[in-house]
């Protein structure tokens, strides 16, 4: 591998491109694929099996070739509002795995650079903040306030858009209260069932790293239903 | 779709690069049975044989470390290594998987 293509390769990931890089590992020679973009002229052959290695998100050799493609996927975008003691902790967790992270929230004495360095926090409420990121259904939000000024209008952003998963934290009664809200905003009830509350997967702790751990584990649960 | 430990690998690589280290790119490309990283998986390993990523969990590291070297001593550009993972490649650290992995090898540079 010649050193620029290490160069494309770091650059393509920073600016969160997909991607495949296709080797042929019998003569060495490699180029990078991108969705409807030209292929090299030496793997032009072999241009619908890479296609469906690609749309697969699967690496692996071509069957009966010596073409081996190895794809790069954007990280999936993880929206955490409340940039609280929970949050502290599940970045430790979640940070190692293939996420974006952003962290929301519009009081400036949480989201802190000192608090959270090196990290995405927009210091804005959810309206505004998620004016700011780009969102599909293959977003996730985290939903940690337990305060419904601040969690009801990501949770509302994140029902819309249809994310493929929304957890909010807080007790069965101040989901269920929560739950009412938004029936009361518009939202079906199968909607409303799609939010995972209280969050995270029943591990039986209460403690902030616990809990942190908890919703780390929901988390990777559902993203691999994607 | 690969975990995040792997597409960090190719950051640390460059970092060694811009030290001035030779370094060599394991890339698991096949598997046969159980073997406890999946294709994609990557490991980097420089000219003093230190080496960061996994390509097996522990089981042929050392064997590919060793290909690694000679590579990098010969100056080829790369080159395609088989293993058994549960024979004697295993031993050292009693690990026996019962699985087959392929490794493409290959110099940075």
């Amino acid at each position: 591998m010649k050193k620029q293509l290490l160069d494309n390769i770091i650059s393509k990931k920073n600016n969160k491109e997909e991607f495949a890089i296709v080797t042929n590992i019998s003569t060495g020679k490699n180029f990078i694929f991108e969705k409807n973009k030209i292929i090299d002229k030496n793997f032009e052959k072999y241009s619908d099996e890479i296609n469906n290695y690609f749309n697969n998100k699967q690496n692996g050799i071509i069957e009966n070739t010596d073409i081996f493609i190895d794809t790069y996927l954007k990280p999936i975008k993880v929206i955490i509002v409340g940039a609280v003691h929970i949050t502290q902790f599940l970045l430790d967790y979640i940070k190692n795995l293939n996420f974006e992270i952003f962290i929301i929230d519009p009081r400036d004495y949480f989201a802190s650079e000192k608090r959270f360095p090196n990290m995405n926090i927009i210091n804005k409420w959810p309206i505004e903040a998620f004016e700011e990121i780009k969102t599909d259904s293959s977003s996730a939000l985290i939903a940690l306030t337990h305060d419904p000024k601040i969690d009801d209008p990501a949770l509302k952003h994140a029902l819309k858009n249809k994310f493929f998963y929304i957890g909010a934290l807080g007790s069965k009664k101040t989901h269920l209260n929560r739950c009412q809200r938004l029936k009361e905003a518009g939202f079906k009830e199968e909607e409303i069932n799609s939010i995972h509350g209280p969050i995270g997967i029943n591990l039986g702790g209460k403690s902030s790293p616990e809990i942190a751990l908890s919703i780390t584990a929901q988390l990777v649960l559902e993203s691999h239903k994607l | 779709m690969k975990n995040i430990s792997d597409e960090k690998i190719l950051e640390e690589a460059n970092l060694w690069i811009n030290d001035n280290y030779k370094v060599a790119l394991a890339t698991v490309i096949k598997t046969w049975g159980s073997s406890p990283r999946q294709v994609g998986s990557k490991m980097i390993v420089n000219e003093k044989g230190e080496f960061l990523g996994s390509i097996s969990g522990g089981c042929v590291e050392s064997s590919v470390i060793d290909e690694s070297l000679q590579l990098i001593k010969q100056n080829k550009p790369f080159k395609k290594i088989e293993l058994n993972v549960s024979n004697e490649n295993a031993w050292e650290v009693g690990l026996a998987c019962g699985g087959e992995i392929t490794i493409y090898l290959e110099q940075i540079n």
